[in-house]
Order: C-alpha cells, then sequence, then structure tokens
C-alpha cells in the first residue's frame, strides 16, 4: 500500500492531471465563439473586463448581488480552500516559517510557526463548516434540491471526509504530522528516489488524506471541479469589450427643418398656432 | 386535418378552425364559424364588420389595421370584443375567412 | 393535442407547413439517432454551448431569478435543468463522466420523449438571458435553447406560429405576411390619422431611392401598434430626413434567431442587406422590436454574406442622441399619467438599450416610475423568444409566465387609478402585455417609447 500510494501512484496521478486539464482545455478551444454574445451594460475597455472578469472569479460578484447566504458559503469554502493550499505549499516548504522572511514585521521563526498553526486550524475549520453549508443547501432548499444530481452531493461528502482527514491530523496531537517530514518526502519524490521507509507513510490518517487528493486530482479534469477554469473560458465569451456605433443621421439638421416648418401645414404655420 | 361540411361543401379548417382556402368562404360558413366562437346569431353589426374585413381582404391579402377596422366600421375595439369574444384578429378574421394572423400578434 | 405525457406543447407546424421552409420531417423512429447526429455536429461548432454543456456546477442560483420558473414552479423550468434536459444527452454520448458514471451525474439515453421534452420546454423558455446576467459564471443558457430549438427544426419539429412566420418572411419579407399594398395602404391611414389627431403634415415614404435613412418598422405595428408606426414617422419629420420604409423587407424582427439560426435568420439578413444597397441609403435605422434589435446588431456582423457598408442603429440611439442635443422641443406634460418602464430583454443584457430608453423615457413623461428590478436586472414580460401561443393550455402558460412581471408593475403602483401607463418598446412585449395586463388586471395601457416621443413632440 504505501509503495502504491506513496511511491507510484503520485506520478500517475500528475501525468493524469496535466494531460486531462489540456484535453479538456483543447476541447473548449476547438469550438468556436461564433457570434457576439456579449452581455450589456457594455464594457468599454480591457481594464473594465479584468475588473468584471476578476471581481466575478475571486470576489464571487453575481452570487453576493442575487445571494447573500450562497455567497457566504461559497465565498468562505474557495478562500479556505485556496488559504489551505497556499499554506501547504508554504508551510512545507518553508517549515512553518514562511512568516518569519517577510523583512520589517520582525516575526520570529517560532512566532511564525505558530501563526502558520493558527492559520492551518482556522481555516482547516471553515473549510469543513463551509462545505457542511453547502451541503445542507443541496439538502434542505427546494430550488436546490430540484437541481442536485447524485455526484453534486458526493464531491461535497468526499471533500468532508478528506478535510475531516486533513483536520484530524491537525487537530488531535497523537496523529500530528510535522511539516519536515512531509518536506523530506516531497523533495525525494521530485528527485525520484525511493520512498516507501520513509517516516510519513507510517500515518493511516497522512495515507488517506493523501489518497483521496490524489484521485480528487485524477478524476478532476472530467468533473465539474473544472469550473476553476470554466469560469474563465466562459467568461471570456461573455464579458468582452463593445462600443456603439455612433448615434447621428445623415444630412439631418434639426434646426432647419424646425425653421422651415416641415410637417407643419401651411394655413396652421401662416396662423402661428 | 379538421374539416367542416356546409352545403355539401368540405371546408378544411386548421388547428383553431381558421379556414385553409379563404376562397371557398360564403355566408353560411361564416354563421358555422360563429356556432363554433360561441355566437348564436350575427347581427347586422357582425356582418358589417365581417364584409369589411372581406372587403379589405380581397384588396390587399391581409387584414386591416385594427384601428383602422374600428375606424371604418365605427365600431370600438371594447364593441368588437362584445360582438365577438376572441377578439378582432382571432374571432373577426375568422369568421370573415382570412387566414390566421402570424407574427407577434 | 397541445400536451404529451403531461407536458404543454405549442402546436406544432405541419409536415407540409414544414415543407415550404425547407424542411423534410424526419420520421419519429430516426429521430433519436438524427438528433444525436446534429448535436454532435453543432457541439464541436459553438463554444458558447460547450461551456453550458460543461462549467455548470448546479449552485441554483438561476432558479429564482428565472420568471418560468417562478410562475410554473416546474423544476424543468429553472434554467440549468432546461440546459440539462440537453445535458444529460450530452453527457452521456460526449463525455467521460457520463459515459462512466451515468447514473452518478444524471446522464440519460436519447430517446423520443426525451425530444419531446425538448420540446415542451425550450418553448416555455424566454431566451431573456436573465440566467446568464446572475449566473456566477456567466452561463448562457439561452444558446442551449437556441441550440434545443434549432436541433427540433432540423428534426421537424417547429411550433406552427414559428413556421408560419417563417414562411411569410420568405415570402413578402415580414411576418405578419403584409405586401406592398397593405403597407402603403396603412401607413396612408395612419398620415390621415396623424393629421386628424395631431395636426402636422406626415408621409411615409415606401422604397423612396437615394433615401439617407432606411428605417425598419416592426410589422406588428401595421397591425397593432399604431402610435408606434405614427411616432416613428412624426420622428423623421420633425428632425427633416430623407427617409425611407423598405417594402421588400418591412420587418425589424427575424424569427430565425429563435428557431432557426442557420437559414430563416440568414435569409432575412440578406434580404435587408439587398434593400439598402437598392434604395442607396446611408444609414439604417431599427425599430421597437427587442429579439429582432438583438438579430441586427448583434448577429448582421457575423451573419452577412458580404462587407456591411451601412451603420446600423436603434430609434431609441437617435432619439436619445438628439434629446442630449437638446435638438427636440418635447412637451412632456402630454404624457402625464403614470407611466413604468418595461425593458424588452434584449435591449438590456443584449444591446445596451439601459440609458437611452431612460434619458427618452424621463424626457417625454411627467410621472415615470421605475419598476423594481430594472435595467439589466429587469425580468422578462413572459412571451420573450415569441411564445406567443394562443390554443388554450398555452395561453394559460402564458399568464403563468407574466406572474412576476404582473407583480412588478402592481408594485410601481401606477395602475392604481386604472389610467397607467406600461411603456413596453418591443412588438413581443406588446404582444405579450395587452392581454396580459387584462388578465392580471393592473389598470395600465400598454405603449411603445416612440409612442410617447410622438405625442410629446412639440412642432412650432
Amino acid at each position: 500500500m504505501k509503495l502504491l500510494i506513496g511511491q507510484i501512484l503520485p506520478y500517475i496521478t500528475v501525468t493524469l492531471f496535466t494531460l486531462g486539464i489540456l484535453y479538456r482545455l483543447g476541447r473548449w478551444a476547438g469550438a468556436r465563439i461564433i457570434h457576439n454574445i456579449t452581455l450589456s451594460p457594455w464594457l468599454q475597455n480591457n481594464t473594465q473586463v479584468a475588473v468584471r472578469i476578476g471581481s466575478e472569479a475571486f470576489l464571487f460578484r453575481n452570487l453576493f448581488r442575487f445571494d447573500l447566504a450562497l455567497w457566504a458559503g461559497a465565498f468562505l469554502m474557495h478562500f479556505a480552500l485556496l488559504n489551505i493550499l497556499g499554506g501547504h505549499i508554504v508551510g512545507f516548504g518553508f517549515l512553518g516559517e514562511q512568516f518569519a522572511l517577510i523583512p520589517f514585521l520582525g516575526i520570529t521563526p517560532e512566532l511564525s510557526k505558530e501563526m502558520s498553526d493558527l492559520l492551518g486550524t482556522v481555516f482547516g475549520i471553515l473549510l469543513f463548516v463551509a462545505l457542511l453549508y453547502l451541503l445542507y443547501r443541496r439538502l434542505a432548499l427546494t430550488h436546490v434540491k430540484q437541481v442536485t444530481r447524485l455526484s453534486d452531493n458526493l464531491w461535497l461528502v468526499y471533500l468532508l471526509v478528506l478535510v475531516g482527514v486533513g483536520n484530524i491530523m491537525r487537530l488531535v496531537p497523537a496523529f500530528h504530522i510535522e511539516y519536515e517530514l512531509v518536506r523530506d518526502y516531497i523533495v525525494a519524490l521530485a528527485l525520484f528516489q525511493p520512498v516507501v521507509h520513509m517516516e510519513l507513510l507510517n500515518s493511516g490518517f497522512f495515507l488517506t488524506h493523501y489518497l483521496l487528493v490524489q484521485i480528487l486530482l485524477i478524476v478532476f479534469p472530467y468533473s465539474k471541479l473544472m469550473h476553476l477554469f470554466g469560469m474563465f473560458a466562459e467568461r471570456w465569451i461573455v464579458n468582452r469589450v463593445y462600443h456603439d456605433p455612433a448615434p447621428g443621421l445623415p444630412n439631418v439638421d434639426v434646426a432647419a427643418a424646425r425653421a422651415a416648418g416641415i410637417g407643419v401645414p401651411a394655413d396652421a404655420a401662416e396662423e402661428g398656432v | 386535418m379538421p374539416s367542416t361540411i356546409i352545403n355539401g361543401v368540405e371546408i378544411e379548417l386548421d388547428e383553431d378552425g381558421f379556414m385553409i382556402d379563404p376562397d371557398l368562404w360564403n355566408e353560411d360558413v361564416a354563421r358555422a364559424l360563429a356556432a363554433s366562437e360561441g355566437i348564436d346569431e350575427l347581427t347586422e353589426d357582425h356582418w358589417k364588420i365581417i364584409n369589411y374585413l372581406r372587403d379589405y381582404f380581397k384588396q390587399y391579402h391581409i387584414a386591416p389595421m385594427v384601428r383602422k377596422l374600428c375606424k371604418e366600421t365605427g365600431c370600438s375595439l371594447k364593441y368588437i370584443y362584445d360582438l365577438f369574444p376572441s377578439g378582432p384578429a382571432k374571432g373577426a378574421c375568422k369568421l370573415a375567412g382570412l387566414p390566421k394572423p402570424t407574427g407577434c400578434v | 393535442m397541445p400536451e404529451y405525457k403531461g407536458m404543454v406543447q405549442p402546436v406544432r407546424a405541419t409536415p407540409e407547413e414544414m415543407r415550404k421552409i425547407h424542411i423534410e420531417p424526419v420520421p419519429d423512429e430516426q429521430k433519436p439517432q438524427k438528433a444525436l447526429e446534429y448535436l454532435d455536429q453543432i457541439r464541436k461548432k459553438f463554444r458558447s454551448f460547450v461551456m453550458a454543456m460543461e462549467s455548470c456546477t448546479k449552485c441554483g442560483q438561476c432558479a429564482e431569478n428565472c420568471h418560468t420558473y417562478l410562475g410554473t414552479r416546474d423544476p424543468n423550468n429553472i434554467p440549468t435543468n432546461r440546459a440539462e434536459l440537453i445535458r444529460k444527452i450530452y453527457k452521456r454520448y460526449f463525455t467521460l463522466e457520463g459515459r462512466w458514471f451515468g447514473k452518478l451525474v444524471g446522464a440519460e439515453d436519447i430517446s423520443l420523449d426525451v425530444i419531446e421534452q425538448w420540446y415542451s420546454y425550450f418553448y416555455q423558455c424566454s431566451q431573456c438571458r436573465r440566467c446568464a446576467h446572475v449566473c456566477p459564471f456567466g452561463i448562457d443558457t439561452c444558446e442551449v435553447t437556441f441550440i434545443g430549438r434549432q436541433i427540433l427544426h432540423w428534426l421537424g419539429i417547429t411550433p406552427k406560429l414559428h413556421a408560419s412566420v417563417g414562411a411569410a418572411m420568405e415570402k413578402v419579407g415580414n411576418h405578419t405576411g403584409l405586401p406592398k399594398p397593405g403597407i402603403v395602404d396603412t401607413l396612408e391611414f395612419m398620415s390621415e390619422e396623424i393629421m386628424d389627431e395631431f395636426g402636422v403634415e406626415v408621409e411615409f415614404p415606401v422604397d423612396k431611392p437615394d433615401s439617407d435613412i432606411m428605417y425598419i418598422p416592426s410589422s406588428a405595428d401595421f397591425l397593432l401598434n399604431p402610435y408606434t408606426l405614427m411616432g416613428a414617422g412624426m420622428f423623421f419629420t420633425y428632425i427633416g430626413a430623407n427617409w425611407t420604409i423598405p417594402s421588400t423587407v418591412t420587418e425589424a424582427g427575424n424569427f430565425g434567431l429563435l428557431f432557426d439560426q442557420y437559414w430563416t435568420q440568414r435569409g432575412n439578413v440578406m434580404r435587408l442587406l439587398n434593400a439598402a444597397q437598392e434604395l442607396g441609403v446611408k444609414k439604417i435605422v431599427w425599430g421597437e422590436c427587442g429579439h429582432g434589435w438583438r438579430a441586427a446588431k448583434m448577429y448582421i456582423p457575423s451573419l452577412a454574406d458580404r462587407p456591411v457598408r451601412w451603420p446600423i442603429t436603434h430609434i431609441h440611439d437617435e432619439i436619445a442622441d438628439l434629446i442630449r442635443k437638446n435638438e427636440l422641443k418635447l412637451d412632456p406634460s402630454k404624457n402625464s399619467k403614470p407611466v413604468t418602464l418595461h425593458d424588452p430583454c434584449n435591449y438590456v443584457r443584449a444591446c445596451g438599450l439601459n440609458e437611452n430608453m431612460r434619458t427618452i423615457i424621463r424626457a417625454v413623461t411627467t410621472d415615470f416610475r421605475e419598476m423594481t428590478p430594472h435595467g439589466a436586472d429587469n425580468f422578462c414580460c413572459g412571451g420573450g423568444s415569441a411564445i406567443l401561443f394562443d390554443d388554450p393550455e398555452m395561453y394559460q402558460r402564458r399568464i403563468l409566465l407574466s406572474k412576476k412581471k404582473a407583480e412588478q408593475v402592481r408594485a410601481t403602483g401606477v395602475g392604481k387609478n386604472g389610467d397607467g401607463i406600461l411603456c413596453a418598446p418591443c412588438s413581443i412585449c406588446k404582444a405579450q402585455l395587452y392581454p396580459m395586463v387584462e388578465e392580471h388586471e393592473l389598470g395600465v395601457e400598454v405603449k411603445g417609447l416612440v409612442d410617447l416621443v410622438g405625442k410629446a413632440l412639440v412642432w412650432k
């Protein structure tokens, strides 16, 4: 099991994930934007386009405008997720001492580690709670229930388990895993060295967490999770710059027409009606 | 295709009860169509409107603007609705043997 | 007849009528297979469609934002579920997840029942794009309805209303089947009416060679909307324009957009360009028609078979421009009844007319009240995409589909004394709302925007 999950599967995962994403993006690019279906009011320049797409992608503008509760749940979930992904990278990369690297703040490596722990704990719990709320919506709100397919719920349950296992490792001291162990493992993996003997792989929780992540990555390109990229591909179709043709009618001089009294019957014009 | 036999002539109608061939129209057909619209008796005012529509259609191959129909026959739109409960287009035109109006009407 | 296994459906065109618009209906037993072929062909072409098929997360936001779902509470009328009627087939045949985990993701085999489902629900959608407007990803479900209707059309399933309009467009160049003598007679009648009511001399030149401006009115104006026609005529006369109405394409609408973009829509575009060339015009100005304005403004560039030499603007663009330049003398007290504005979907979400309509209405009325929500957030009238069916079952649907609009109008209070005006500057909106304001007893009269401009013009 250690050999499969820890040594062999990771290479397969990375390959399938990359190829899968390329396949899916290629599939989208293969079909073209035929007609101009931009949504109005028009965006006038590319800065506005960037702001619009950015605010939709990173702040969930439309959810905020039309469904505050959904916005809160979705935004918290994605914000926590983003921080956790980032936390995994810098946390393992710098062993939790990343904040000490920021100049002029005077953060000690010990403080940085504590901050890292705290942030990880908070976002881990937040993510779990937000996912629970999204699942609750799917089960409880009529109109959401009506659009939900089994797979939508399964994804949420899957993520809850994945995040739950992660939280156990963080919150239960007995199952805690030191940053160094993970860093050394990743480095060894990247250098194509044998890792099966490493202490990290003795943790059942880690293996579970790790396996779930790898399955997720393999399935990712073929699933609804691709909305991460779909978001930009779709917005690129409907949020574009458009300039109206200039108004103004050829050979029209309103003042002259009015002075000439066009349309006003001759007798009425004389009487000055 | 639904149809009805009037005076021994088979009159083809579309799903909404409009005549397929306006040339087969005669007063008896109008009376039969009136019955299908729930109009018991065709009064003088009914005929005035039906005849105006037929004349206009014969000349222009289209129904007149509703406003023109009202003006030329001296009937208000409300009165036309009283006479033909389905209205000028779907009631009066049908009885006059005009095809069903299409488009955004 | 307009029902299939409990689903409402519009009356269909007969095979004979389909042949008139160049479609040979596919026999029932071949329909599922053909539908798949057409779907495969189209999905490879339109990215907007692929994205709608592949990037929805089912967050459910579109549900409460769709007037069709609000009015009917039918789960299949939730925009993403309506798209799912095709998506379930798309998944089953064209995606890995659907082929491997069909049950989990809701994939389904194609069948005649599914096709009948398409016919029912794609003709309850108004293609108003409010779902695209509110979707966090901007998924344009209207594209799915377009393509669903296109496939149905190729299979030989098209509502009688749309098919007969398609045939009329090809025969005379407009939706209502108006031949030139009828056009001229109605316009002469309009001149007389203008003289009677406003005391001004307005001529409506038809096919006048070497005109500067070609005005494209909605053909429905010739039957039902006299003041829209009068208003346009008075406006062009007032500003002293050298203008004309082409008899070969007296139609601002283009139902092709709504059921057959491949042939019907394209055909009318060519007709328009021919007319512009023959009459030697310099600019084309569009009349009040929502879907038609979208078809003209946004689709002519990608559908035209030659360079388009004529700028095309909407009459509201031009009126608003002259109002801003202070060139029109307007008396808003001529329209002193309380008035609210219904935003035609295609104007505000597809054609950017939002501000111009408001510039005009504020200048020509004294008691203008916005409805909530308004502008790009406004709801459809319930008739959008010409689902103006009048058989009893579909007519009942139309009442449900306009429920949200009725609530909005009521909330403005304009009809409280029974003398309000509901300004709805689009022929489909007008045709839908004329009977609907009665059904919902709103106490308002439906008018176009150009109607109000015509009344407010000060001539002397």
